[in-house]
C-alpha cells in the first residue's frame, strides 16, 4: 500500500519520459497532476485509517531484497512521516501548478520533477537504512537536473555546489549506517530504535557526529549552509518551492529520526552543544538575510535561521519540542513555499528580485496588491505571529526548550525577532512608497505599466497561505497525527534524564516539561 | 565692434511656439483626442452634478454649522441615506476639496473682494439674520469675531466654483456633443473649442446671495464686478492645475524637513504635476474623483481602455492619465486665452510680450508631467 505513494509518481515520471509517442507540454503537465493527485487521495486513503495511537510504523511493508547486504525494501509509516509526505505531494502539486507552461524540455522536466516526488516520498517511508540512503541519494539526480538545466545565468556553478555538499553529506551518512551496523554486529540495516544502545558512548558519539554534519549539510546549518543560496537563487521558482518546502526537510527528518532516534545517549551528552549550534545557525541566518539585497537570497537565509528551530527543539527533545520540530518542518514547508512563490511572482512580473530598485508593489492598480498582501502575511507567518502556524510551531519550540536550555532559547528568540527586522525590510522596501522598478530618473519616464497577475498565479499561494492560517487556527489538526511517535522518541531521554541529571537543568523543571500539555 | 550674445531658447521653446501656432501642449493624435474627448465627456457628467451639489450648499447650507445632509441636494430620505451609506453615491467631499484650495491659495479679484470692508458689511447683514435668537452662536461670533466672516467666505466659494463648474460642466458637454457629430477631430479643435467657451464666459458675473426668512441678503453682489474669467477661473487654474495641496498618499511629506516649499507660490502638486500611478488609494482626492467619473465613461473610452495593459483592473490610473491630457489641453486653451495680445499679431513689441508671458508659464511647467504627456 505505501510503495503506491513511491511508485505512482515514478510510474508517472517515467512514462512522460519515456511514452515513445508525442507529449506535448500541457500533457505531461496535466500527467503530473493527475500523478501527484492521486498519490495525494491514496495519502487520504492511508490517513483515514491510520492509528493515531499507535507510534510505531504502520501499513508496513517488507520485501527482503538484498539479503547479504542486509538491504531489504522495508517501508512503515508513523506519525513522524505521515506530515512531511502531505508536505511533499501537496507542494509537489504547487510545484508542477506553478511551473512555467512555455519552459523547454517540458517532458524531461516533468519526468524529473515526478521522479523526485517519489525518491523523497521513499525516503520518508523508509524503515531501513540502507533504503534511506538509497533514496536520498537518488532524490539528488533529479533535483541537480533541474537546477543544472532549467536554473537562472550561474545555475552550473550553483548546480554543482549543491551536488558535491549534498554528496558529501550522503557520504558521511552512509559511513555512519554502515559503522552502526558493523559495531553493533547486526546483519540488517532495518530500522530499530534500540541499533546503537549496546554501543559504547565514545562510538555513539562518533557515529552521532558524522550524522549531525551530514544531515547538518543537508538541513543546512551553518557553517555547511553556503550551496543553499546559490541553489536557490539560480533555481527556478518551483524547484525553489520544493528545494525549501520538502527537501530541506529530509535534513531535520534524518536529525530527528536517526540522530534523535537511534542515539539516545550520544543525543544527550552532545545536546547542549547541538543547542548552541542551533543559535549560531539561527542568528548568522537571520543576521545574513538582514544583509541581503535579493528577496530569494533573503528567504534563503531565513530558511538557514528557521531549520536552527528544528535543531534547537530537537536537542532539548522534550515532549512539546519534539512535537514542535515536527510543526516547525511542516509549517517552514508551507511558509517558505508561499514566500518563493511570491517572490517568483514578483520577479516574472518586474523582472528584477532586487530590493534596491523594487519600490510600492502594494500599489492598488498598478501593482500587485494581492500578492504584497499574501506576502506580508507570508512574512507575518514566519516571524510568528499569532493566528499562524509560525507562532504554534515557534511556541512549541521554546516552551519546550526553555526549561532545558533557557539561554539557547532565549537567544533563538532574538532570531525570532530579527526575522520581523528584514522581513519588514523587505515588505517596507519592495512593497511600500510609490510603485518603481528602477532608481529615480532626472529623464522623463512613462508611467510604470506592470504586466498583470493571473489568478493562475494566485491560487496557489492563496490555497498555502489558507493553510497556514488554518494551522494557526487548528494546530490540532497536525499536531495529533504526530504525538505519540514523537512521545516514545522521547522515552529514551526520560529514563536518561533520570540517569544522566548532568545534562540538565533540574530533574523538577524536566517534570513540568513533561506534564505540559500538548497543543 | 562686437555682436551681442544671441539668447538661448528656452527649453521649452516648441511648446511656447505651439501655443503661439494656435497647437497645444498636447501632441495631436487619434488616441489622444479619443481620451480628451471621452474623459471630458464624464468629467462634463460629474462638474455638473458638483456644480449643482455646490451652489446647494453655498445656498441652502448658509451657517448650518452641523450640515449632515449637505450631500443630499434637500431630498432627503431613507432609501436615498441607505445608499449613501453604501456608497452608491458621488464623491462631492472631492468638489469641496478644489473648494478648499482655492480658498487656501487665493488670488484674484474673488479672493481680494472677500477681505474688503464691502464685503463684510454684507456679511454682518446676512450672519445677523442667520443667528437671530440663537444665542449659542452669537455668544460665539462675539468670543471668535473672524469664525463667522470665514465660514461666509468660505460658502462664497462653494458658490462660485458652483457656478464656474456649470459654465465648464456645459462647455466640456458641448465639446462632446460636436465630437459624436464628427464636428471635432483633433486636438487643437478641442483647444480652440475650450478657448471660445472662455471667452465667451470670461465676462459673466460671479455673484452670491442668500435667501433668510424670505429676505434676499446680497454677499457678492454684481457691483462687486467678480467676473468668471479672471476673477474665478485663473485662480482655480492657479489653485487646482498648479499649486494644489501635498496631500496624503503614498508619499509622506515632512514639512519640518523643508520638503514641503515655504511659499505657497512655489507649490508643485497640482493636477498638472499629479502621479497618476498611486490613483486607487484610499481617501486621496483624484481616487474620489476617477471614481466618480468611472460610472460615466463614454463606451468608446472604455473599449479603448479595456484593450490596453491590464485592461479595466487599472482603470482608474489610465482615467487619471486621460484626464491630465485634458488638463493640458485646459491649460493651453486658458493660456492662449490669456495672451496679452493676438497671437498671430504682426507687431514686435507685441509679439515679445506674448513670448515673454508664455515663457513665465513655461518656466512653471517645466517641472510639470507635460514631459510625460508627449509618450
Amino acid at each position: 500500500m505505501l510503495s503506491l505513494l513511491i511508485l505512482v509518481p515514478m510510474l508517472g515520471g517515467l512514462a512522460i519520459g519515456f511514452w515513445p509517442g508525442q507529449i506535448t507540454a500541457f500533457s505531461a503537465k496535466v500527467i503530473g497532476h493527475v500523478t501527484l493527485g492521486l498519490t495525494l487521495l491514496w495519502l487520504g486513503v492511508l490517513a483515514s485509517q491510520f492509528n493515531l495511537t499507535n507510534p510505531d510504523f504502520q501499513f508496513e511493508e517488507l520485501l527482503v531484497w538484498v539479503e547479504p547486504l542486509g538491504l531489504s525494501y522495508r517501508l512503515g509509516l508513523d506519525g513522524l512521516s505521515l506530515p512531511l509526505l502531505v508536505i511533499n505531494s501537496l507542494l509537489g502539486l504547487v510545484a508542477l501548478y506553478s511551473s512555467d507552461p512555455q519552459l523547454h524540455r517540458p517532458r524531461l522536466y516533468y519526468a524529473l520533477m515526478l521522479v523526485m516526488n517519489g525518491a523523497v516520498a521513499g525516503a520518508f517511508l523508509s524503515a531501513n537504512l540502507l533504503l534511506f540512503f538509497i533514496f536520498y541519494e537518488l532524490e539528488l539526480i533529479p533535483l541537480y537536473l533541474l537546477i543544472a538545466i532549467w536554473g537562472g545565468a550561474r545555475r552550473g556553478y550553483a548546480a554543482t555546489k549543491f551536488l558535491i555538499y549534498t554528496a558529501l553529506s550522503g557520504v558521511l551518512i552512509l559511513g555512519a549506517f554502515l559503522g552502526l551496523v558493523w559495531l553493533s554486529g547486526q546483519t540488517t540495516f532495518n530500522y530499530d530504535r534500540q541499533m546503537a544502545s549496546a554501543l559504547p558512548l565514545m562510538q555513539q558519539t562518533i557515529l552521532l557526529v558524522a550524522l549531525l554534519i551530514g544531515f547538518g549539510i543537508k538541513v543546512p546549518l551553518f557553517p555547511f549552509h553556503t550551496w543553499l543560496p546559490d541553489a536557490h537563487v539560480e533555481a527556478s521558482t518551483p524547484v525553489s518551492v520544493l528545494l525549501a518546502g520538502v527537501l530541506l526537510k529530509l535534513g531535520t527528518y534524518g536529525l530527528v529520526r536517526f540522530g534523535l532516534g537511534l542515539f539516545p545517549t550520544a543525543w544527550m551528552s552532545l545536546a547542549p552543544i547541538l543547542a548552541t549550534w542551533a543559535v549560531v545557525s539561527i542568528l548568522y541566518g537571520s543576521l545574513a538575510a538582514i544583509a541581503q539585497n535579493d528577496m530569494k537570497k533573503m528567504v534563503a537565509y531565513s530558511s538557514i535561521g528557521h531549520m536552527g528551530y528544528v535543531l534547537l527543539a530537537a536537542a532539548a527533545s522534550t515532549p512539546v519540542s519534539i512535537v514542535g520540530t515536527v510543526f516547525q518542518m511542516v509549517s517552514h514547508g508551507l511558509i517558505s513555499g508561499l514566500l518563493f512563490l511570491l517572490v517568483g511572482v514578483v520577479y516574472q512580473t518586474t523582472g528584477t528580485r532586487d530590493l534596491t530598485q523594487l519600490r510600492g508593489l502594494l500599489n492598488p492598480e498598478r501593482g500587485l496588491p494581492f500578492v504584497g498582501s499574501l506576502m506580508i502575511l507570508g512574512v507575518m507567518a514566519s516571524a510568528g505571529i499569532p493566528g499562524m502556524a509560525g507562532f504554534i510551531s515557534e511556541f512549541l519550540v521554546f516552551r519546550g526548550s526553555f526549561l532545558i536550555f533557557p539561554v539557547q532559547t532565549l537567544l533563538s528568540m532574538v532570531g525570532s525577532g530579527l526575522t520581523a527586522v528584514y522581513f519588514l525590510l523587505l515588505v517596507n522596501r519592495a512593497f511600500f512608497g510609490r510603485l518603481a522598478i528602477r532608481e529615480v530618473s532626472q529623464t522623463p519616464q512613462p508611467d510604470l505599466d506592470l504586466p498583470p497577475v493571473t489568478w493562475r498565479d494566485r491560487v496557489p499561494a492563496l490555497g498555502l497561505a489558507a493553510l497556514i492560517v488554518a494551522l494557526g487556527l487548528q494546530p490540532n489538526w497536525l499536531a495529533r497525527w504526530s504525538e505519540h511517535t514523537t512521545l516514545v522518541l522521547h522515552q529514551p531521554y526520560q529514563v536518561q534524564a533520570r540517569a544522566w541529571p548532568f545534562a540538565l537543568p533540574s530533574p523538577s523543571l524536566l517534570a513540568d516539561t513533561l506534564r505540559s500539555p500538548l497543543p | 565692434m562686437s555682436s551681442s550674445p544671441v539668447a538661448p531658447a528656452h527649453p521649452l521653446e516648441p511648446f511656447i511656439q505651439s501655443l503661439l501656432s494656435a497647437q497645444a501642449l498636447l501632441p495631436d493624435s487619434e488616441t489622444n483626442l479619443l481620451e480628451v474627448v471621452g474623459i471630458l465627456k464624464s468629467y462634463g457628467v460629474v462638474l455638473d452634478a458638483y456644480s449643482r451639489n455646490l451652489i446647494y450648499i453655498a445656498d441652502h447650507q448658509f451657517l448650518v454649522l452641523f450640515p449632515f445632509f449637505k450631500y443630499f441636494n434637500g431630498d432627503i430620505s431613507l432609501s436615498r441615506l441607505l445608499r449613501h451609506w453604501g456608497h452608491d453615491r458621488i464623491n462631492f467631499e472631492y468638489a469641496e476639496y478644489c473648494m478648499k484650495t482655492m480658498l487656501w491659495h487665493g488670488g484674484g479679484g474673488f479672493d481680494q473682494y472677500l477681505d474688503s470692508q464691502d464685503f463684510l458689511d454684507h456679511c454682518h447683514r446676512a450672519t445677523a439674520a442667520k443667528i437671530k435668537g440663537n444665542t449659542l452662536v452669537q455668544g460665539l461670533s462675539r468670543v471668535f469675531p473672524d469664525f463667522l466672516p470665514e465660514q461666509v467666505r468660505q460658502l462664497a466659494y462653494y458658490s462660485a466654483l458652483g457656478q464656474f463648474w456649470r459654465v465648464m460642466s456645459d462647455l466640456f458637454m458641448d465639446l462632446c456633443d460636436r465630437y459624436d457629430h464628427g464636428k471635432i477631430s483633433s486636438i487643437p479643435q478641442v483647444v480652440a473649442h475650450i478657448k471660445a467657451g472662455l471667452v465667451a464666459a470670461a465676462a459673466l458675473p460671479i455673484t452670491y446671495a442668500v435667501t433668510i426668512d424670505g429676505v434676499v441678503y446680497d454677499l457678492v453682489p454684481k457691483s462687486a464686478g467678480i467676473t468668471f474669467l479672471m476673477d474665478v477661473a485663473v485662480p482655480y487654474v492657479e489653485a487646482v492645475f498648479f499649486r494644489g495641496t501635498p496631500f496624503l498618499g503614498t508619499v509622506s511629506y515632512n514639512a519640518q524637513a523643508y520638503q514641503i516649499p515655504v511659499e505657497q507660490s512655489q507649490f508643485e502638486y497640482g493636477a498638472l504635476y499629479a502621479d497618476p500611478v498611486p490613483i486607487g488609494g484610499a481617501g486621496i482626492p483624484p481616487t474620489l474623483l476617477m471614481q466618480d467619473m468611472r460610472h460615466f465613461l463614454p463606451d468608446y473610452l472604455s473599449a479603448f481602455y479595456a484593450s490596453q495593459g491590464r485592461g479595466l483592473a487599472d482603470v482608474r490610473v489610465k482615467m487619471c492619465q486621460s484626464f491630465q491630457k485634458s488638463m493640458f489641453c485646459v491649460t493651453s486653451a486658458a493660456l492662449q486665452g490669456l495672451l496679452p495680445y493676438p497671437a498671430d499679431t504682426q507687431e514686435e513689441g507685441e509679439s515679445q510680450a506674448n513670448h515673454e508671458f508664455l515663457v513665465a508659464w513655461m518656466n512653471r511647467l517645466a517641472t510639470s508631467r507635460l514631459a510625460v504627456v508627449q509618450f
